[in-house]
């Protein structure tokens, strides 16, 4: 009755962590899992709400604070009022926000385009409704820019909307106001909506800048945008995020919040109100140590030769290992293997990208310098064979 | 802003009735609502202690996305089937359940059978994408009837939803019946997505799993531990054979890569202390629906038959739904069920005062 299944890219990436915690020395250097811990006064507050609150009624579109609190949040980084009571659906992380904007916009046959390489999950989300994901294909050698004018070239009369990520996962580039402007004018011309993941938006890097779709004239009423606690507090095993955008739509994507899952857990949604309204200062900890590492990183890539996309954003980079003349599962493979380092392969984002792997920073410092040295080690091994 | 593509999403929102069906209150919200499914018993400070602990030990990272292997194994020893935890797919609470395994299971099995009494959650999870569904009559205590199930069978559908007991009345299958239906799977090589989420306050409702050979043809879903005070907490599980696993799974990684991990840790605990509370509860409930009981019989109410001991299922006019709302008192619609004319109680004191105002 029921049909072979065929394996995710995002399977065979979960296949690798499982070998990789098979040795004792492993340096995961794949997922993007933060390494910190929550912050303690979140693990405090989520305890004093199982006192508290634990039966408390949860609406489907989450607890009223914890929306209030995000409106704040988002008024304050991104600059977009929103309408906590209409405009905010709390999700179970930012991985459940994206499949509802998916199924809140996309029908069978309608087609959404995507800055490549992009995060297999929104592949995987289209799938689900039957929509066709449309690559537009970005260079190491532009940090892996999305042009506007690319775009513009794919749209057919099937195109519904434009996924557009800032900081990209797993390319790192950040879209600049002005091309967030561009791909605005671009939805309202050819009449698209726009799906915008603004998950890494605190963190970037340099002087670039990171700008909500929504913060800019004709965009919050085509937008919605996803954000979640999840890699800006170190709360990836809480599942928290939200979805955003206009009432009318929200209400579509609330309907399906209900459908899919009912409601968020309510621990899970004190811990989050407690990371919006507490102490920011683990925040900017997180992120002064993201700047480290991604230096020590950048040196050692440099080190070996590899061509990469400067990560303007984000917690990873996504290098070009073409020069070892492996493809990216047998490079991470071996890696996995000899050196105990685990590097997604790009061939399981797309197979376009099997000349690439994707790096996080999301390691303490001295295990960033032993992975690199690992992996330097074997490289030298394979020159010498 | 005037948006072509943006109407179209919300006539398409508003055709689908399906994902529009009112859902009652999953749980109790203020001390009158009737509606909810279970009591909300107090939690247990052990519960508080072991999650709590966990997320200061720092368990608070992705965990694998069936679920952590201390949980997936206390979920496999409750089910009495012959199901191990491999088989179990720890999801965000029991509407996560019902939407992986219908739209999942469904959608290989070319759509799905469902009652035309069911539980609204399963006509909002049938409506997120276009499925083949087959309604099924019911009988007087709201369960699809074997007449139904074979016809639904003869038809060719070759996947069934049944809730037992009801999500409505808190009627279950008996024995025999269940036997019965399982023998019409077997011989129309069907399967059956089985909510038994409210079997565990009922001494009388088997599981289909649980007769002979249909472990290999059965999911069950339910809530994980109720009573234990945690069904704000989101956590249910689904059970299901190999062959139907992994597209499951995967459709739950893509959705929401886990399971919160403070819900899964309490739940852990929950389950060594269910054993040892759960009879109690039902006794304790038991003795609470038998007042209930009493007070509709005193204002006059027809009860529809039911064994589980957390909600009663009775007709209702509109003027004494009405009655109830007046004096601030919120009951679970039949009508959001397929079934006007009948609503659900919980068991509760306050059902049983909520009841003197009818008689």
């Amino acid at each position: 009755m029921v049909k072979e299944h065929k394996k995710t890219g995002t399977e065979i990436l979960y296949a690798m962590i499982a070998e990789a915690r098979q040795y004792d020395d492993a340096i995961i250097m794949g997922r993007g899992d933060p390494d910190f811990d929550t912050p303690e006064h979140i693990v405090a507050a989520a305890k004093e709400a199982m006192v508290q609150h634990a039966g408390d009624y949860v609406p489907p579109e989450g607890l009223l604070p914890l929306r209030e609190a995000i409106a704040e949040r988002v008024k304050r980084v991104n600059g977009v009022d929103l309408d906590p009571a209409t405009e905010i659906v709390i999700t179970n992380g930012g991985q459940e926000a994206l499949f509802l904007m998916v199924a809140a916009i996309l029908s069978e046959g309608d087609e959404m385009i995507v800055p490549e390489p992009n995060y297999n999950t929104y592949h995987d989300a289209m799938k689900f409704t039957g929509a066709v994901k449309v690559d537009v294909n970005t260079y190491p050698d532009t940090d892996f820019r999305a042009a506007p004018e690319d775009v513009r070239k794919v749209i057919t009369d099937k195109t519904k909307a434009m996924l557009l990520v800032s900081p990209n996962n797993p390319a790192a580039s950040v879209i600049s106001p002005e091309d967030v402007q561009a791909f605005i004018d671009i939805a309202q011309e050819h009449d698209l909506m726009i799906i915008s993941d603004d998950i890494y938006d605190l963190f970037v890097y340099d002087d670039y800048t990171h700008t909500s779709f929504a913060s800019l004239p004709g965009g919050k009423e085509r937008t919605l945008t996803l954000n979640a606690l999840s890699k800006a507090y170190s709360m990836t095993g809480w599942r928290l995020g939200w979805v955003s955008g206009p009432g009318e739509l929200m209400a579509r994507v609330r309907d399906l919040k209900a459908a899919v899952s009912g409601g968020t857990s309510i621990i899970a949604q004190y811990a989050g109100l407690a990371a919006l309204t507490g102490p920011q200062e683990p925040v900017d900890m997180m992120a002064e140590a993201y700047r480290r590492r991604r230096k020590i990183m950048l040196d050692a890539l440099n080190e070996m030769g590899m061509v990469y996309g400067v990560p303007q954003g984000g917690q990873f980079v996504f290098a070009d290992i073409s020069f070892t003349g492996m493809d990216s599962s047998e490079f991470a493979q071996k890696m996995l293997t000899e050196a105990h380092v685990l590097a997604y392969p790009g061939a399981a984002f797309s197979e376009a990208r099997k000349d690439y792997i994707r790096m996080t920073f999301l390691q303490p410092e001295e295990k960033i310098r032993e992975a690199v040295e690992r992996m330097k080690a074997v490289m030298k091994n394979m020159a010498g064979s | 802003m005037t948006s072509q593509t943006r109407q179209k999403i919300l006539d398409a929102h508003q055709s689908n009735t399906s994902l529009l069906t009112p859902a009652p209150d999953p749980m109790m919200h203020n001390m009158h609502d009737l509606g909810a499914e279970e009591m909300q018993f107090p939690l247990d400070e052990q519960i508080i202690a072991t999650s709590s602990g966990a997320m200061e030990a720092g368990h608070t990272h992705y965990v694998p996305v069936p679920g952590i292997p201390e949980l997936r194994e206390a979920i496999a020893t409750h089910l009495s089937a012959d199901y191990e935890s491999g088989h179990v797919l720890v999801t965000a609470g029991m509407q996560e359940a019902r939407f992986l395994t219908i739209q999942l299971i469904g959608k290989d099995a070319g759509g799905v059978a469902i009652p035309a009494v069911t539980h609204p959650g399963v006509l909002r999870a049938v409506g997120t994408r276009p499925l083949a569904v087959t309604r099924m009559e019911v009988d007087e205590r709201k369960l699809a009837t074997s007449d139904a199930i074979q016809s639904a069978l003869e038809a060719g559908t070759k996947l069934i939803y049944l809730e037992s007991p009801s999500r409505l009345t808190g009627a279950a299958y008996s024995a025999d019946e269940v036997s019965a239906i399982a023998d019409m799977l077997k011989a129309h090589d069907a399967g059956v997505i089985w909510d038994q989420g409210f079997a565990p306050w009922s001494d009388a409702a088997p599981s289909i799993a649980d007769m002979d050979g249909m472990t290999e043809r059965t999911a069950v879903i339910g809530e994980a531990f109720p009573g234990s005070g945690l069904a704000s907490w989101y956590i249910g599980y689904i059970a299901a054979p190999d062959a139907w696993f992994p597209p499951m799974q995967s459709q739950k990684q893509i959705m929401a890569i886990c399971t919160s991990t403070a819900s899964q840790y309490a739940a852990v605990e929950a389950a060594k202390l269910f054993s040892e509370s759960h009879t109690a509860r039902v006794n304790q409930l038991g003795k609470q629906r038998d007042i209930v009981l009493a007070a509709a019989q005193e204002a006059g109410l027809s009860v529809l038959d039911g064994s589980a001991v957390n909600v009663i299922a009775v007709e209702m006019s509109d003027a004494q739904v009405q009655t109830l709302t007046d004096a601030g008192y919120s009951v679970a619609s039949g009508a959001d069920f397929g079934s006007p004319g009948v609503v659900r109680l919980l068991v509760s004191t306050a059902a049983a005062d909520a009841l003197k105002h009818l008689a």
